[in-house]
């Protein structure tokens, strides 16, 4: 089969809505949003407080966050499988080569991405934000709503960053979910799968799928950072 | 629009209360001791400020001035032997919650939060449960009082450095403070931003705020009524 021919069929898999593509991209949509919904919250919360607190091993924690952005999925999938193994000891919750231990393998991608990108973007925020909220007689959690907001740019570009990452990973939901067809199959495990087999047409089309969503994801981005370019332009 | 007023006529206006029966003990301070790495930055013995009064703090560039508003308005920390605000004895670590809604610091450059102005004037009064009538009510108020109510809904990043500093006064007077520390309110301001703002702190000393305004501004230090402090060495002196 030519590559016109796989890609003509990638489109026809797209456009006569194939049941077992789109369940596919249901299953990656759901994981990563869950995913990051449960990471993001943790994250922001320990980038802020990374960002604005001074405490011994502090840099070792920034190195760390850092670090870990550029850890292999796979080498995160592994570690994940052996802990939710059957004798690993989170095996009691049956969550290997399931939908819910592929959600807890993208909250585990997404962490450092979000940590790290949150810590920047608080940390380019002018600390006489906060101490003006102090000044005004804010609490620590009022400090903290208004220093996030002053770094809401950074915020939603760094849960957009952890979106790309986890959606686009492989390594990870490939060991932790096992590429289970109709279960714990994702666009870039299935990708990876049709490919081994030659089937082009449908890897082409979750390709279609993921070059789409990066680009809406990318095209989100710019329009956030027209905004902050442009408010801080003014200043 | 606020009124540009000649510099004489607004230092006439400030009220002289030396005497006044009506002030009493404020702020008392004893042993405020501050480090910079091996500089003693502050070595100060004892500050009292009163109610209904106004105070400058001079001294020279890196003398401290901000360093101790900072400590005042509880943003820095210091040693502090003993610490008396509204005749209640206090302790200085952490900064007390009597003092935190009583003394108010504004910066020499202020920070507007990226809202709009009103929600600029009206945060610390929504902080403290104000509901919207009376918010509204208060920010309008405020408002007019600063000259800025034409800017209500402008994006504070638009204004200009005068403007942001009547904005930044007009945010900490409607908290009714007890004990303003405007650090150097007229810095880089000239010409009618400066007279603008110069006008409204006679009106925060008559209100019955009590001030204390580091800065090196001439007109400010020769305001009539006004005690001065100046800061060398460390040690605070009362001229």
């Amino acid at each position: 089969m030519s590559l016109l021919d796989a890609t003509l069929r990638a489109f026809a898999l797209l456009f006569t809505g194939d049941a077992d593509l789109w369940y596919i991209i249901w299953v990656s949509l759901k994981t990563t949003v869950i995913g990051l919904l449960l990471a993001a919250p943790p994250a922001v919360l320990l980038g802020y407080l990374v960002a604005m607190h001074r405490f011994r091993g502090r840099r070792i924690a920034i190195w760390l966050a850092q670090a870990a952005l550029s850890l292999p999925t796979v080498l995160i999938g592994l570690l994940l499988y052996l802990l939710l193994s059957r004798r690993g000891p989170l095996g009691d919750l049956q969550w290997l080569f399931a939908q819910p231990g592929i959600v807890f393998g993208q909250c585990v991608v997404a962490l450092p991405v979000l940590v790290a990108f949150t810590l920047a973007a608080v940390q380019a925020v002018d600390p006489r934000h906060a101490e003006t909220a102090l000044a005004l007689g804010a609490r620590r959690r009022h400090v903290m709503a208004r220093v996030l907001h002053e770094a809401r740019f950074g915020v939603m570009a760094a849960v957009l960053s952890g979106f790309g990452r986890v959606i686009s990973e492989v390594g990870c939901a490939l060991m932790v979910g096992g590429n289970i067809e109709g279960q714990t199959r994702t666009i870039t495990t299935a990708i990876a799968l049709e490919t081994s087999k030659g089937e082009f047409a449908q890897g082409i089309a979750l390709g279609i799928v993921l070059v789409t969503i990066a680009l809406a994801m990318n095209g989100v981005l710019m329009l956030l950072q027209g905004d902050a370019h442009a408010v801080r332009s003014r200043e | 629009m606020i009124q540009t007023i000649n510099i004489q006529s607004m230092l006439e206006t400030i009220p002289v209360r030396t005497g006044d029966e009506r002030r009493k003990a404020l702020l008392g301070v004893r042993g405020i001791r501050k480090r910079h790495g091996e500089r003693q930055l502050l070595d100060i013995e004892l500050l009292d400020i009163s109610t209904h009064g106004a105070y400058v703090l001079t001294g020279m560039n890196g003398s401290g001035k901000s360093t101790l508003l900072r400590v005042l308005g509880g943003l820095e920390g210091a040693e502090i032997d003993s610490l008396r605000f509204e005749g209640q004895d206090l302790i200085a670590h952490p900064y007390p919650r009597a003092m935190r809604a009583g003394i108010v610091y504004v910066h020499q450059h202020p920070i507007l939060f990226s809202t709009s102005v009103a929600h600029n004037i009206g945060y610390g009064l929504a902080l403290r449960g104000v509901k919207d009538e009376a918010l509204a009510r208060e920010v309008e108020a405020a408002m007019a009082w600063a000259g800025v109510g034409h800017l209500r809904d402008s994006d504070p990043a638009m204004l200009s450095g005068g403007e942001k500093q009547r904005v930044a006064l007009a945010r900490a007077r409607i908290l009714q403070p007890k004990l303003l520390l405007l650090d150097e309110p007229t810095a880089n301001l000239d010409g009618a931003a400066r007279e603008q703002v110069m006008a409204l702190i006679p009106t925060l000393v008559e209100a019955g705020h009590s001030v204390i305004i580091a800065c090196h501004d001439r007109d400010l230090i020769g305001l009539p009524g006004v005690q001065r402090l100046k800061l060398r060495d460390g040690k605070l002196e009362f001229r």
